[in-house]
């Protein structure tokens, strides 16, 4: 129990700290970094969840932008060589799941009889 | 100047695009609820919070199978096109579906005991040492972040203050949340599949998946290894047809268009500085080259949009060599000019036999 109440309470964390950074960025930093987005106020809202979720990457580029850090092809360059490593990934790990998930089924491929699974449910 | 943000960019064709997938998912939705209980062996299902949840997450699943479907089919395919172009209001409506099915879940198995649900979800299985029985709640939990990821960083806005490379590979996050859906089906819902039309459907539906991303993975791959090299081919100066592009695909996965204008070559990236927008596809106006998904501008020899505008794109160095158009795979900074090269005039026929020189 101990575990999962610190992760929901990492999760809670992550979340004030994220509605902070949302807070003073969506007020003051936005306008800084993007000149489109100065006199544009409707589509804030839009953004507050996706800066609770990932805010360590918006102060990350806010950051970045701030100090001029980026170069500007890096901007430009593709990623597309990533895609093949993806794919096969992907693919070999569903493969391999639903292959596990099938055998380990407890009436599959015939009906057998049902086995414990942990200890805990006897005690 | 620019152009400001908007809550959503509303068109026609995704106001059509919206309503058929609305009517999709509540078509699906029926038909798993009512329709097919029998044959989907959902008919044991103890009340209708459980019902429900499997239709959601059944639908989160299809929606997500699709959805990963739409990009490599249009790479195979170009009819496949317009499905690709608003592929974000697919992505955060199966978000909402995802998030509908773990709501039915939490509220229903985890809802009633003194404990708080969220803990109660993280502590109900811990049999992490053995896979069946293990815990797949976990993979469900790590797919619906991921899509919520997704779905939260779809607007306009992110693309450009992440940066194409940095959000695209963000959005790769897509494939390790289908495997996860994968995982959460697999050791969750399937070990208690009594009928197994469902569990060939789940099959089915990634096997599709697995098949054409692998297919387009080789067909690109092959693509790029032909054009390895310093200067990459375009096409044939014949080829060329005055206001219109032709696209080069560089082996290092970029792609750049090349325009044909009053009777001169240039080069700019294809990507548009909005949301990466195919610039190729467009038409050249006034020495102006419109972007095909939202309008935007860039002359073609610079890659500068028309004053007051002030987006850009990079520009690449043609040669032309025994008729081929190459074009350098080193991109210019955003907004460098380069010289249009002058396409050769066509040789003179030679005299035919006979006749007066």
């Amino acid at each position: 129990m101990d575990v999962a109440q610190a992760l929901v309470m990492g999760m809670q964390t992550w979340g004030i700290i994220g509605a902070i950074v949302a807070l003073i960025f969506l007020t003051i930093g936005i306008d800084r970094i993007d000149e489109d987005a100065r006199g544009a106020y409707v589509f804030r809202p839009l953004l507050i969840p996706a800066v609770l979720l990932i805010w360590p990457i918006v102060l990350w580029r806010w950051w970045q932008i701030e100090t001029e850090r980026a170069a500007w092809a890096a901007r430009y360059r593709p990623v597309r060589a990533y895609y093949g490593a993806a794919v096969c990934l992907m693919s070999l790990g569903i493969v391999v799941i639903v292959f596990s998930g099938l055998s380990i089924r407890q009436t599959w491929p015939g009906d057998v009889a049902p086995v414990q699974l942990s200890e805990g449910v006897t005690q | 100047m620019s152009v400001k943000y908007t809550p959503v960019q509303w068109n026609r064709n995704k106001w059509i695009y919206d309503a058929v997938m609305l009517a999709g998912v509540a078509a699906f939705l029926w038909v798993f609820l009512y329709v097919t209980p029998d044959v989907l062996n959902h008919e044991r299902a103890i009340n209708p919070q459980i019902h429900n949840a499997r239709a959601f997450g059944a639908c989160a699943f299809m929606m997500l199978t699709v959805i990963l479907c739409i990009g490599p089919a249009a790479r195979l395919d170009r009819r496949f096109l317009p499905l690709l172009y608003n592929r974000r209001h697919f992505g955060v409506m199966t978000a909402f579906v995802a998030i509908t099915h773990a709501g039915y879940i939490l509220n229903w198995y985890f809802n009633f005991s003194s404990s708080d649900k969220y803990v109660g979800l993280l502590y109900a299985n811990s049999s992490f040492g053995q896979i069946a029985g293990f815990p797949f709640e976990l993979f469900g939990i790590f797919a619906l972040v991921c899509l919520l990821i997704l779905a939260a960083t779809s607007h306009d806005f992110w693309l450009k203050f992440l940066t194409p490379p940095v959000w695209k590979r963000l959005h790769y996050l897509i494939y390790a949340a289908y495997f996860s859906v994968a995982a959460h089906i697999s050791l969750g819902i399937l070990q208690d599949q009594q009928n197994h039309l469902f569990t060939l459907l789940f099959m089915a539906g990634a096997a599709a998946v697995i098949v054409l991303h692998v297919a387009a993975w080789l067909s690109e791959r092959s693509e790029a290894a032909a054009k390895d090299g310093a200067w990459a081919e375009v096409a044939r100066v014949g080829d060329f047809r005055e206001g219109f592009a032709k696209i080069a695909k560089l082996a290092n996965g970029e792609r750049v268009a090349v325009y044909l204008m009053e009777g001169q070559l240039s080069a700019i990236s294809n990507a548009c500085a909005h949301q990466n927008g195919p610039l190729g596809e467009g038409k050249i106006i006034d020495c102006l080259v419109t972007c095909p998904w939202h309008g935007f501008q860039y002359d073609v020899r610079s890659g500068r949009s028309p004053a007051p505008f002030t987006e850009m794109v990079p520009t690449y160095r043609l040669r032309i060599v025994e008729d081929m158009v190459e074009v350098h795979p080193d991109a210019n900074p955003p907004g460098t000019y380069v010289d249009p090269v002058p396409v050769p005039a066509p040789a003179d026929p030679l005299p035919e036999e006979g006749t007066p020189a």
